[in-house]
């Protein structure tokens, strides 16, 4: 189906059901067991790589099942332009993968030559959606693929914004024909930072632009919540996620655990929970609507020093050679 | 530049400071100019937040791909050289599997760090594991490829190495010294000082060759006559002449070079080290 057709069928991108994403201390497990799990998630850059056990686990991954990659490192806002050697490899890892979408950020990742491996904030304003609208068409056109970019959680918002994130992203989604990767924790996160009400986020995308949503666990430090990807999903952000479902129908969603990583087994049920509130959402047996408006507290989470990073550790040389 | 450009150029060099920023009058105001303060935190705190993080990810980026060279220096000392070494190379790669690529350069120039050749052999050997790990698969040269060139065409054959292989001059037995500090970590052991891992890793001068097979990594104690002879054939020198540079480079080792060059290409070709001859 040409990228540029009518938006049926969400953009030509399948629902996959509930995946989760594939992280290295699962690896052997997931080799040896085969568990069911719809599809897999990987971190783009973890596997752009020449060979060695990265590619292989990723192989014998892609024998089973469903895989799509997620970037963290495009920084499709920008100041410099896009980075057209990050852009072929991408493709290169594409043409293994051959997934259904492959996905990056609403976000910028640094500058003056230095890449800051963050996802930063981006000003609400014309000129970035000039900016971004651009480059989304340009990636999706050299990638050959559908290209959805996330909404990503922030901690600050700008002076200089003159739009709301959920105009600025629906702006860039429909300007530029690109698909949006909906973070419902991530709009919950920045809800509460910047003192917004979350479903008004969630009504104002436009849903038939969601070909996949993204679910985790967060860290309330009580001033601020940080997306540290730990833990279980937390209550008002199923309560959201049901609504979103509502609105968009059947969506590929997809549980992000990144940090104190579970067993397969706990982070299997987490993906459960989020099927069985997905199929009751979607065959209208939601329970009745949660309090909405602004986030104004939450449990606050305890825990080891904070930190976000997307994807876990990624797969590295630290065990001892052989001799 | 314009404004968006502006902000973010502030951003990134904000991000980066080594410093805590709500501390700094100067940027505290500049701050309130580019960012709303929430009814939690000001402008600045809010800025603080990103910057506090660049450090944690990269120090944590740093301590997971060279844990002997944190374990030899103890923490306080670590934190010290990872933050120089992030202002003097700041991350350019999009991958932080590159993010420590200077890294044994830096220590290297860090005259004030105790045992300072002991931390350069360790950051050398644990680059070469991260380069290695994930360098690209390529097939070993086979009988049929290697019978098949004539025996006229050897002298000026330049020999393809794997690309998973590095070979390293060390000082101090370097690998046995990273298993324990990693064993000590992973126990959560109080670390040892610099004392003491010298004396764990006493000197002794020694070149290493490290290489992955399959998807293992290997590592072996070859004469610096070998490491000499491949180094060259890394290099892509013509044959003839590799031996020739080897000679030269380590005289009293020239006469086992020239009798040993026969069974090391045996050797490296059964181990999948050799994967062509371009002829």
């Amino acid at each position: 189906m040409p990228l540029d057709s009518a938006r049926s069928a969400r953009l030509g991108v399948p629902d996959l059901g509930v995946g989760v994403g594939l992280r290295v201390p699962h690896y052997a497990q997931i080799q040896s067991q085969r568990p069911p799990v719809d599809f897999f998630e990987i971190i783009s850059e973890n596997f752009m790589v020449e060979g060695g056990k990265p590619r292989d686990h990723l192989a014998r991954v892609l024998e089973s099942y469903r895989v799509v990659p997620h970037g963290v490192s495009l920084g499709i806002a920008g100041p410099e332009p896009l980075d057209w050697e990050y852009l072929k490899r991408l493709k290169r890892l594409l043409s293994q993968v051959k997934p259904p979408w492959v996905s990056d950020h609403f976000c910028w990742c640094g500058a003056g030559g230095a890449h800051l491996h963050d996802l930063l904030p981006i000003p609400f304003t014309k000129q970035a959606v000039t900016r971004v609208v651009e480059r989304a068409r340009a990636v999706q056109d050299f990638l050959e693929l559908r290209f959805a970019l996330e909404n990503t959680a922030s901690y600050l918002c700008f002076e200089s914004s003159t739009l709301s994130e959920w105009e600025f992203i629906s702006e860039v989604a429909e300007r530029a024909n690109v698909g949006l990767l909906f973070d419902v924790n991530n709009a919950y996160v920045s809800a509460y930072n910047h003192g917004f009400d979350p479903y008004e986020f969630v009504e104002h995308v436009p849903h038939d632009r969601v070909v996949q949503i993204h679910l985790a666990g967060h860290t309330n430090l009580g001033a601020y919540i940080i997306d540290t990807h730990r833990g279980t999903v937390q209550d008002p952000v199923w309560d959201l996620y049901r609504r979103t479902i509502e609105l968009t129908g059947p969506v590929s969603t997809l549980l992000e655990w990144d940090d104190q990583i579970p067993s397969l087994e706990e982070l299997l049920a987490e993906a459960e929970k989020a099927r069985t509130i997905r199929d009751a959402a979607l065959s209208g047996k939601a329970p009745a609507s949660p309090i909405r408006g602004v986030p104004v507290q939450g449990m606050q989470t305890q825990g080891t020093q904070p930190g976000w990073q997307q994807g876990g550790p990624r797969e590295s040389a630290r065990e001892a050679p052989s001799q | 530049m314009n404004e968006l450009d502006e902000i973010q150029a502030f951003f990134a060099q904000q991000l980066r400071s080594r410093r805590a920023l709500p501390n700094d009058a100067a940027v505290s105001e500049q701050a309130q100019r580019v960012v709303k303060a929430s009814g939690r935190l000001s402008a600045v705190e809010r800025l603080e937040i990103y910057r506090e993080q660049f450090w944690l990810r990269h120090t944590a980026s740093l301590a997971e791909d060279f844990p002997g060279v944190r374990g030899i220096v103890g923490q306080s000392a670590w934190a010290t050289l990872v933050e120089g070494y992030l202002a003097a190379y700041p991350p350019q790669s999009f991958t932080l599997r590159d993010l420590g690529g200077r890294f044994p350069d830096h220590i290297a120039g860090q005259s004030v760090l105790p045992q300072l050749r002991l931390c350069t052999d360790m950051a050398r050997l644990e680059l070469a594991y991260i380069e290695i790990f994930d360098a690209a698969d390529v097939p070993p040269i086979t009988p049929e490829t290697l019978s098949a060139i004539p025996e006229s065409a050897w002298q000026a054959a330049r020999l393809v190495i794997h690309p998973a292989l590095r070979l390293l001059q060390v000082e101090y037995r370097v690998a046995p010294l990273r298993r324990q500090l990693i064993e000590a970590q992973s126990q959560h052991q109080p670390s040892q000082d610099a004392h003491e891992h010298a004396v764990l890793a006493e000197r002794d001068p020694h070149c290493l060759l490290v290489f992955r097979r399959d998807l293992q990594l290997f590592q072996e104690r070859i004469s610096r006559g070998a490491h000499a002879l491949l180094g060259a054939l890394t290099r892509r020198v013509p044959l003839l002449s590799a031996c020739e540079q080897a000679q030269l480079e380590v005289p009293d080792q020239a006469a086992e070079i020239a009798e040993s060059i026969g069974p090391w290409f045996q050797a490296w070709a059964a181990r999948g080290l050799v994967t062509g001859v371009e002829v």
